[in-house]
């Protein structure tokens, strides 16, 4: 620097020190600003109390790292917003994430209504996208969206709850009764394909419009078809009322499933002793955690507990598996010395291999996770028990008990 | 089956009718298109789910405390409108759409995101001669909605008060210059409109669930039924609950659930190009309040 002032004018050397002072407290303030992450999520509406436990799993996620130093010694900020449990505000809030608060990735989303045209904005803009809770296969095939990622999978619902049913119920009869929505409807559709290959009676499928507050006329034609094994691909409240009715009009069942809904704590104490003995899905729980990460999961229960004053729930779970993927992402980058572009976040998150309490999270080609799994679990004497797969069961299935 | 199906629908038009009675009584009345209806009710619900579930009060006690907050809550709503300038109509709905948002997120605050269900205690009547299950909860609907009906049907044809709000109900301008206080005419509705939303919230836990966006739907069946009805028209309010109850039903039964709002809209459609002032007003014409 003494070097470049020789020679200069009294004026010129203050100007030179002026411009070197600049920009060197601006490299600074650029190392120290935080990296900006957008997260969207039905924070009110319909879908609130899912969407609240997946804003919460990742807010845990983004706390936990910045207590641990940041990223790259920068802090991070996660800048959240609330589609209000609709699409078209989904997108509005998205665009603004990007455009206005320019924020290096978007993580989220629950139900594939609002997931799929955030997904559509995030190739547009070339910003990468982890959803928290999506399902649906057009999403990730076809024409390939290399932003687009999920930690979840159709597939991971389907073959466990399939085998499930044809390997442990063994019904006479099934019914499937699913919400007018992507994901419930796909999983519906790929459930039928696999009973009838298995050569497995279906004796009705319905659909229904979700907030619909009276399934009685559906639960009568269930009991006059003589059907034992009811799956219904709908919603906690949806589950709620068809609980209910089901008892009311003793319709008499082997067994209840409710892959989504179902596996909550939240649930059971609402519906308390008539909860027992229905069937759920989830992917992971207190107890029932990937193995060799038992004592991971207890420090997030405990951490989360202290936190939120509640235990995380399966949907938390899937919540805070995002964010650490965006965030092991972002570690990589900084760790390389690149800048986080879309770019180099899309590729750091498509190399990705982490050992999560709920998954082992790899992203194959098209951004859906390579090994996501759920499991069964049954409702017996007030606790949640997984019953299937076997090797994760910590309980045998036992069909519902006769209605009174 | 069909009998069962039957108390079914009936019972289910029972509880749209109690959802769809004190909105039809303050539109009735005052032209107040009250969009926080729903989200009113939802109120009273979980009003009575803390008493319930929270204190223990026993579900029959829960309605008293529930009608008289509601009922305080309604008087004020309506010193609220009162400030309200012209286009009354517009504006008023611009208000009660901006006070739902405001309740939704107030409840979404106080009682969190998760879904509330008020116990159906007590067992079911199963009649030894008739193959058919009557739940409690269902014959608390069917009770209630005929009460509630009766209750107010009578007050409107029997008593002084409810001569004066049939008056304003038919011509405002008239009733005043017969002597009548629009004001607290209004004012009345808005309370009675209160008792009956207090009455609705805690059959609204008990039969469906409470969640802080869930007004949104009993708005839109209590604007549906009070169209069908016609303006005014309180017994139509029972007979339009019915009526949607059973068309949803039966839908529901014979081409399968996806199709029964279809059926309701395309039956409303049709129902307002032809009686567009209502089904029980006949093809008389009659300027509104």
């Amino acid at each position: 620097m003494a070097v470049a002032l020789r020679g200069l004018t009294p004026l010129k050397r203050i100007l030179w020190v002026l411009l070197w002072v600049a920009s060197a407290s601006g490299a600074v303030a650029a190392a120290a600003a935080p990296i900006r992450i957008g997260e969207i999520n039905p924070l009110t509406g319909r879908l609130a109390n899912h969407g609240i436990e997946i804003h919460e799993g990742i807010l845990y996620a983004v706390e936990e790292a910045n207590a641990a130093g940041g990223i790259g010694g920068r802090p991070l900020e996660l800048v959240s917003r609330d589609d209000q449990s609709l699409a078209e505000v989904a997108v509005n809030q998205a665009e603004d994430l990007i455009l206005r608060e320019h924020v290096v990735d978007l993580v989220g989303g629950y139900v594939d209504a609002m997931v799929g045209p955030i997904s559509q904005l995030a190739a547009r803009y070339r910003t990468p996208y982890v959803a928290s809770a999506s399902l649906q296969r057009a999403l990730t095939e076809g024409r390939p969206n290399p932003y687009f990622f999920r930690v979840s999978s159709l597939e991971g619902v389907t073959a466990p709850l399939s085998r499930f049913v044809l390997e442990v119920v063994q019904p006479g009869k099934v019914a499937i009764l699913h919400a007018a929505t992507p994901g419930a409807t796909e999983l519906s559709q790929e459930l039928r394909e696999r009973f009838d290959q298995a050569k497995l009676p279906l004796a009705m499928v319905e659909k229904f419009r979700p907030g619909t507050t009276d399934f009685s006329p559906f639960l009568l034609k269930v009991r006059e078809a003589g059907v034992d094994v009811l799956i219904v691909n709908g919603f906690l409240a949806d589950h709620l009322i068809l609980v209910r009715q089901l008892r009311e009009l003793r319709v008499p069942l082997k067994a209840y499933i409710g892959p989504w809904g179902v596996a909550y704590p939240s649930f059971t104490a609402e519906l308390g002793a008539a909860a027992d003995g229905l069937v759920g899905m989830c992917a992971w729980d207190p107890e029932i955690t990937l193995a060799g990460t038992e004592a991971e999961s207890q420090r997030l229960v405990e951490g989360f507990r202290r936190r939120f004053g509640k235990v995380p729930s399966t949907t938390s779970m899937h919540g805070y598996s995002s964010a650490r993927a965006l965030l092991a992402a972002l570690q990589q980058v900084a760790a390389s010395g690149r800048q986080p572009t879309g770019e180099a976040l899309s590729q750091a998150l498509r190399g990705l291999d982490l050992k999560l309490p709920m998954e082992r999270l790899q992203f194959d080609a098209a951004g859906d996770p390579l090994t996501y799994q759920q499991v069964m679990v049954q409702i017996q004497n007030g606790r949640m028990l997984a019953v299937y797969p076997r090797e994760r069961a910590a309980a045998e299935f036992k069909p519902m008990p006769p209605l009174d | 089956m069909w009998l069962q199906l039957l108390v079914n629908a009936f019972s289910l038009g029972s509880f749209y009718a109690l959802i769809a009675l004190g909105f039809a009584l303050i539109f009735g009345v005052t032209h107040a298109f009250n969009l926080a209806h729903g989200e009113l009710i939802i109120l009273s619900g979980y009003l009575a789910y803390s008493l319930n579930v929270g204190l223990g009060v026993p579900f029959w006690g829960v309605f008293p405390p529930c009608m008289l907050v509601l009922m305080a809550l309604m008087a004020a709503l309506h010193g609220l409108l009162r400030l309200v300038k012209e286009p009354f109509e517009l504006n008023s709905l611009v208000l009660t759409f901006g006070l739902a948002l405001v309740l939704q997120n107030l409840m979404l605050w106080g009682f969190g995101a998760d879904y509330k269900l008020l116990a159906a205690g007590g067992s079911a009547f199963n009649p030894s001669w008739l193959p058919v299950t009557v739940t409690r909860t269902q014959l608390v609907l069917i009770v209630l909605s005929l009460v509630g009906t009766a209750a107010v049907y009578l007050l409107l044809t029997r008593t002084y008060l409810g001569k004066a709000l049939r008056a304003t109900i038919q011509q405002r301008e008239a009733a005043r210059l017969a002597g009548i206080q629009v004001q607290r005419m209004s004012l009345a509705a808005f309370g009675m409109g209160g008792l009956l939303i207090g009455l609705a919230g805690p059959l609204f836990g008990r039969n469906a669930y409470l969640h802080p966006a869930g007004g949104t739907e009993a708005t839109l069946i209590a604007i549906i039924i009070t169209i069908f009805a016609g303006v005014g028209k309180i017994r139509g309010i029972l007979i339009g609950g019915w009526l949607l109850g059973l068309v949803e039903s039966f839908t529901a039964w014979l081409v399968g659930g996806s199709w029964r709002e279809l059926v309701s809209a395309v039956i409303l459609i049709v129902l307002l190009l032809k009686w567009p002032q209502g089904v029980l007003t006949g093809n008389r014409t009659r300027t509104l309040p």
